[in-house]
């Protein structure tokens, strides 16, 4: 195409890498989602465009299991981390620094500065230990784990949000006669709420995908729906697998889908 | 002191209290099932080992720390370096280091490109990158195998193609540990340094060409040292989690080709020897450390240059 | 309950005194008092930086005095908490809530005081026609023009009948068109409400339109305190005739002092009546001020009191600035009213000589 102009912001060849990282990118997952309508019994051939593998997926006691405790954990995880999340990013914005600020801050964005493996192992000592002196197994080792390092990423938009919050409008509630907890209840809490959501989402996306933290964590039979794939892994893989990774992929795409929307009608 | 003055520091007293009270569940949960942990772990790595894993409660020992860089023969009991641990070290902070140059080869080009786009299509070229992000690590780890494995897309495009003629080993191998996660951390490459190309002040290029530059020289001596700090930030975000890499090198890298985390997992697992885990973990936090002392320092200095 | 909402209520009087307000290092006020009188329209006027803001905040009550008390109609409301003032303010940015509609922030004040869904409703009714709002009442705040986001903002801080009104640079956002029908709008309100408005504005012109008295601060204190004509006409200081409008300062020497008046020589060595606003005695020296305005602009002759030179003459429309060299080498500058259309009859370096009209000449306070 004829150049009307010499465009200053174009450099050779940047366009040509660009499409072969997308390309990258996205023909793994393709091939992926592709070979999860296989029809044959293994990956290594190609037998026709079925859906057997989600059927023989869905029907997997093992997976439902797993599916289910997965989600239940996700849910109990990102509905506790958003929680304590939005009372400490109310608890670290939006003031002058006071002794223990810088504590806060790095306390809270502590499981992002760590290995992940580093933190499950440490996670395995202390509670099977625990596990040993209370004799409790549950699933509230792994909700607790989840959450604490769920916090940091629900706190992200919170904090971002309230720091973007214009202060007039609380100060305009509290000159309306507002007192502390009713400028909280009809100003600052409206306001903060698609911040709130999104740190929920983040939460709930970050807990589903955990792999490494749930397996250290994890007693016996409690496969979540990653610690079960990678069990899987080991073994001779069936279409099954990708069935499984690609409802997996289904879901989280549609959040961040929906996350991306809600971001956007915010601004 | 008037009295205002007074109600002005009992109102500032309260507030921080209560800044205490609602940070407090966050730092509890994170106190207990994160930072409380490692500092167990630590006091763990100067313990004798059980003979069934876990410790030997109260016992100090300095083998663990000693096992991590030093072995004892079996027969005459001197020590020797402990070759096959670091030559783990080595390999993981090798594969980091080159998972973080490949994102970089590919991420920089990537992420200037998105930033010149239009404002409207920009949008749609970062959503696309973060579909990937945050699609779960494992299952794009098994993508990654699904493409490189022997009758995997790659070796069968390369043989349909003629170009060989049976299929290349690539499922583990040091090639396939960097290919995957070079493939997995990309986005955290592209997401930073997008962020940084787009804050940047493209009259600044603008009077680069005035200046007689040429585009390589205005890459070279304006763009990059702007966007220096997204630079750094995007390969501390690849460089941690690459040395850290467990289920990458677990699934793709298979059982000869292990990294760090790898390697502590088996002390847990099969080695029984917690204490040694417990170390090779401080030693790869220390690891971590080390490059984020770095980032700090360098982003600091590269915020405040062209303010 | 009619009784709340009805006109010419009782508007509070503000009494500060002897404010001082640090922050950290920094002085922002330094000793003011001041004494707000019950319904006026009182307006804090000075350069950005010159504590008017931070004055109008501790009468709100968002920011505490460092020292000294605020007193509303008498009583020390110093420590009270912004929401336990009957005072209200209407922000710079309006900081209407975005997330309520038009109704829902004007009755925002009214609900939190725990009023009857009855008297809020009506309340925001009489509220919206007060400002030429009818039937808005449902339109989301962030669809409003910005004139209209003003009237809103108004309406809000004015529902809960508060003693007094803050403004805080409210009309800096509009535009000049809008800002002046504002102005009016504002003065209408403030004479059928009746309640003490007090306004900041670094905007001189805002200032004299609408106030019944203006204080004029710089750096953390007041200058001058008085009604319009006093502050423009009989500038106490060089700063406060320098913030307001135009003025020319003549060096001069006090020969006579008798009553309130006193007669000055200027160097042209012409002498003029001035008034004073402290002490000065004979053969002091001391500063005088001349607006422009009050100066006309002739041919050379035994009336004129100076002498000199244009240096540049500037058109402007309604009238012409002759920017005029005397001969000491200051310069004074005459504004002239184009009463007839067509050339003003003077030239570049032309000589001239300029007259003033009575009673114009202020001495300055040293």
């Amino acid at each position: 195409m004829f150049k009307s102009h010499f465009d200053i912001r174009s450099q050779p060849g940047f366009g040509l890498i660009t499409l072969f990282t997308f390309f990258a990118l996205y023909l793994p997952i393709a091939a992926l989602v592709i070979y999860s309508f296989n029809g044959a019994e293994s990956l290594s051939r190609w037998d026709g465009f079925s859906a057997r593998w989600f059927v023989a997926a869905w029907q997997n006691a093992a997976v439902q299991d797993a599916a289910i405790r997965s989600l239940v954990i996700a849910i109990w995880a990102a509905f506790l981390a958003t929680i304590a999340a939005t009372m400490a990013a109310l608890a670290t914005t939006r003031t002058t620094p006071y002794r223990g600020l810088t504590f806060k801050y790095a306390l809270i964005n502590q499981p992002l500065m760590v290995p992940e493996i580093v933190t499950a192992v440490a996670l395995l000592i202390v509670f099977s230990r625990i596990k040993v002196w209370t004799g409790y197994s549950g699933l509230g080792y792994l909700v607790v784990a989840h959450t604490a390092f769920c916090i940091p990423f629900a706190y992200l938009p919170i904090r971002a949000r309230l720091e973007s919050m214009d202060l007039t409008l609380e100060r305009a509630a509290a000159d309306l006669y507002a007192t502390r907890w009713q400028t909280f209840r009809h100003v600052t809490l409206p306001l903060l709420r698609p911040a709130v959501i999104a740190g929920f989402m983040l939460a709930f996306v970050i807990s589903l995908d955990d792999v490494v933290i749930t397996e250290f964590v994890k007693s016996g039979g409690q496969d979540t729906l990653p610690t079960y794939m990678l069990g899987q892994l080991r073994r001779e893989t069936t279409p099954e697998i990708n069935a499984i990774a690609t409802v997996f992929l289904a879901l989280s795409t549609a959040l961040v889908v929906v996350f991306f929307f809600i971001n956007r009608k915010k601004q | 002191m008037s009295g205002a003055q007074e109600a002005a520091l009992a109102v500032q007293k309260q507030d921080i209290r209560s800044r205490w009270l609602l940070s407090a569940p966050a730092l509890l949960i994170i106190f207990f099932a994160a930072v409380g942990p490692l500092l167990v772990m630590l006091l763990y790595s100067f313990m004798a080992k059980g003979d069934y894993g876990d410790v030997r409660f109260g016992e100090f020992s300095l083998d663990g720390w000693v096992s991590v860089f030093f072995q004892r023969d079996i027969f005459d009991d001197t020590l020797g370096l402990a070759d096959a641990h670091l030559s783990i070290i080595w390999r993981s902070l090798q594969l980091s280091f080159f998972t973080t140059l490949l994102t970089l080869i590919l991420g920089f080009p990537t992420a200037y490109f998105i930033a010149t786009r239009p404002p409207h299509s920009r949008e749609i070229w970062v959503f696309l990158v973060t579909i990937p992000f945050w699609t779960n690590l494992l299952i794009r780890t098994f993508a990654m195998q699904q493409v490189i494995r022997n009758e995997g897309l790659l070796n069968n495009a390369l043989i349909w193609l003629g170009v060989i003629e049976r299929p290349l080993q690539i499922m583990y191998t040091d090639t396939a540990n960097l290919l995957g996660m070079t493939y997995v951390y990309l986005p955290l490459m592209v997401l930073p340094l997008y962020a940084s190309i787009e804050k940047l002040d493209f009259r600044l290029v603008e009077a680069g060409y005035d200046l007689y530059a040429s585009r390589l020289q205005v890459l070279r001596r304006i763009v990059i040292p702007l966007v220096k700090p997204g630079i750094i930030a995007g390969s501390i975000l690849v460089f941690i989690p690459s040395l850290g890499a467990y289920v990458i090198p677990r699934v793709l890298g298979g059982g000869k080709n292990m990294m760090l985390g790898n390697l502590i997992e088996m002390q847990f697992g099969s080695g029984r020897n917690w204490p040694l885990g417990a170390a090779m973990s401080i030693t790869l936090m220390a690891l971590v450390m080390v490059a984020l002392i770095f980032y700090v320092r360098n982003a600091s200095r590269g915020g405040s240059s062209h303010v | 309950m009619t009784e709340t909402r009805t006109t010419a209520a009782h508007g509070g009087a503000i009494g500060m005194h002897g404010i001082k307000k640090w922050f950290g290092n920094f002085q922002a006020v330094d000793d003011v008092t001041l004494d707000i009188r019950s319904n006026e329209f009182f307006t804090l006027l000075g350069p950005s930086g010159c504590g008017k803001t931070t004055l109008l905040r501790m009468i709100a009550g968002f920011e505490l005095p460092t020292e000294g008390q605020v007193l509303l109609d008498g009583v020390d409301i110093s420590s009270l908490l912004p929401n336990q003032r009957p005072v209200n303010t209407v922000f710079q940015n309006y900081a209407l809530f975005p997330h309520l509609t038009v109704a829902e922030n004007i009755g925002f004040g009214l609900k939190m005081l725990g009023k009857p869904r009855s008297e809020i409703d009506s309340v925001v009714k009489d509220m919206l026609k007060l400002v030429h709002l009818e039937g808005r009442g449902g339109n989301p705040v962030t669809q409003l023009s910005g004139g209209q986001q003003q009237r809103v903002a108004l309406a809000r801080a004015l529902a809960p009948r508060p003693k007094v009104l803050l403004l805080d640079e409210p009309l800096s956002a509009l535009d000049l068109k809008l800002r002046k029908s504002m102005q009016m709008e504002l003065k209408r309100l403030q004479t059928e409400t009746g309640i003490t408005f007090v306004f900041v504005t670094h905007d001189q012109e805002e200032a004299l339109t609408m106030s019944d008295r203006i204080a004029v601060m710089s750096t953390g204190t007041v200058r001058q305190v008085g009604s319009p004509w006093d502050i423009y006409d009989r500038p106490a200081e060089r700063f406060v005739a320098d913030f307001i409008g135009e003025t020319n300062f003549l060096e001069a020497e006090v020969v006579a002092v008798s009553g309130d008046r006193a007669r000055v020589r200027l160097s042209s060595g012409a002498e003029i009546p001035a008034t004073f606003p402290a002490d000065v005695t004979p053969g002091g020296k001391v500063t005088v001020v001349i607006r422009p305005e009050h100066a006309q602009v002739g041919t050379p002759s035994p009336a004129s009191v100076l002498r000199g030179i244009i240096r540049e003459i500037v058109y402007l429309g309604t009238d012409t600035h002759f920017h005029i060299r005397l001969e000491d080498g200051t310069t004074f500058t005459v504004r002239q009213q184009n009463a007839r259309s067509g050339s003003c009859g003077f030239s570049k370096d032309d000589a001239v000589g300029i007259s003033l009209s009575d009673d114009v000449a202020q001495i300055l306070r040293d």
